[in-house]
């Protein structure tokens, strides 16, 4: 057993890669959701649209910018997935959590901003999604992908 | 237009397969499609065999000896020619431009390489006693490449190394493994292969020498050696004493003479190459190949 582990320290490695990244993985996702809902929960009474904000005259207080970024990695498990999803075609459905996530996480971060900040509501939700190590998945390394969530942040004149 | 917090339950955005469930069916299709290629490679590499010229595998021979250390045995090489002139006229055989060649390893074989090359290991002929039988391992190696065997076992671990290169890329493990497994030069014919180079062999050494003596010698002192049986069940090769009793039969059906053998000479027993020619050497000119082609 030992011996075949040194025989062939690449297959050894692209195994243990896969039962890490599979496990942690896997345990990460799912801490990550239940602490996305819980906050969703919380903030849901904050209101997001990406509509421009039209107000009359003397409503608005004041508005600022906030916004929220996060960036989630890839694992060799998905990875996996998705080079053997390249022989085959198909959706990526491994990669379609890691873009939720982020997507989420960045607004929730955006919100609690906001939120901090006293705003009553956020208007002209923007969304960017950027990848961060690109050229260094080409050298068998792993890629991330980043989120960003923007908007204007709008405080009213209420009593 | 009014504002109604609420939270949404469920996830439109993700798929809801598990993925395992989706590693177990992605990788279902990739050995499907693995097994697919591997039936069909061994059924295009039956048909190709056939149709490859001589020429064409002397090219490939070429590529596969530069890497194996050897040289051409002239003694070696004067065992060879009778066997190659009792060869009967039309005999395809004749193509060839046969290399008899002796590599330094302990181990007691014989390889038929692409193109002519018969390589046999120093080790056997350490272990020989007689002329007649390393002849007999030569005509044996002769069958081989009288029904082609040495291509159809290179044809199909080429096409897979091939594959998991194309795959795997150049300087992966993956590629490493396949190379070790499929194109390693001492792997072995099927059982039906040897038994059917072995007859070829012994018509040879009956045709070339006039009698079958020395015939089984080889393979009954590697039976010695070879101890139980249950390890030649799932062995591609057959036991050797099953070798010994197949010729055996043949011998006595066909009525060959089993006469006195001719010793070994000195000159093979050290089982050293004696050619002066450096290993880097390349022949002359391709006119000179083509005089010394038989």
């Amino acid at each position: 057993m030992l011996e075949t582990i040194f025989r062939y320290p690449d297959l050894s490695l692209f195994l243990a890669l896969m039962v890490i990244g599979y496990s942690c993985g896997t345990i990460a996702e799912k801490r990550h959701y239940k602490s996305i809902i819980k906050r969703e929960q919380e903030l849901v009474e904050l209101m997001v649209v990406n509509a421009e904000g039209r107000f009359a005259e003397g409503a608005v207080r004041t508005s600022f910018l906030v916004n929220g970024s996060t960036v989630v990695s890839n694992d060799y498990f998905k990875r996996l997935l998705a080079i053997l999803r390249n022989i085959f075609g198909g959706r990526v459905k491994v990669y379609e959590s890691l873009i939720d996530r982020a997507r989420r996480e960045a607004i929730l971060r955006m919100k609690e901003e906001a939120r901090t900040r006293g705003a009553h509501m956020i208007v002209n939700l923007r969304l960017e999604t950027s990848t961060i190590g690109r050229s260094a998945n080409k050298k068998k390394s792993i890629g991330s992908i980043e989120t960003l969530a923007y908007g204007t942040a709008v405080v009213m004149n209420r009593p | 237009m009014k504002f109604t917090p609420k939270h949404i339950e469920g996830n439109v955005n993700v798929s809801k397969t598990h993925p395992l469930a989706e590693l177990g069916w992605l990788v279902g299709g990739l050995v499907l499609l693995a097994l697919i290629f591997y039936l069909s490679l061994g059924v295009s590499t039956d048909i190709a065999v056939a149709k490859i010229p001589v020429s064409a595998e002397v090219w490939l021979g070429e590529h596969f000896i530069g890497r194996m250390d050897a040289l051409e045995n002239e003694s070696l090489q004067r065992l060879l020619q009778p066997l190659l002139d009792s060869l009967p006229a039309d005999s395809p055989l004749h193509e060839y431009r046969f290399q008899a060649q002796v590599v330094e390893n302990e181990q007691t074989n014989a390889l038929a390489l692409p193109g002519g090359h018969i390589v046999v290991f120093s080790g056997l002929l350490k272990q020989a006693e007689s002329e007649n039988e390393v002849a007999m391992v030569l005509a044996h190696e002769l069958g081989h490449y009288a029904h082609r065997d040495h291509l159809r076992r290179l044809g199909r671990g080429l096409g897979l190394t091939v594959a998991a290169i194309i795959l795997f890329g150049q300087d992966s493990a993956a590629s490493d493994l396949a190379s070790k497994f499929f194109l390693v030069s001492e792997s072995h014919y099927s059982r039906e292969q040897e038994s059917a180079a072995d007859r070829f062999g012994l018509e040879l050494l009956v045709a070339g020498y006039g009698h079958a003596g020395g015939a089984t010698d080889f393979f009954a002192r590697v039976g010695k050696g070879a101890g139980s049986r249950i390890p030649y069940l799932l062995a591609s090769h057959p036991h050797p004493d099953d070798r010994v009793k197949e010729l055996q039969e043949l011998i006595a059906a066909r009525g060959y003479r089993v006469d006195a053998v001719i010793p070994l000479g000195q000159d093979l027993r050290k089982g050293l190459p004696l050619s002066k020619e450096s290993p880097d050497k390349e022949p002359a000119s391709v006119e000179d190949r083509q005089t010394s082609r038989l």
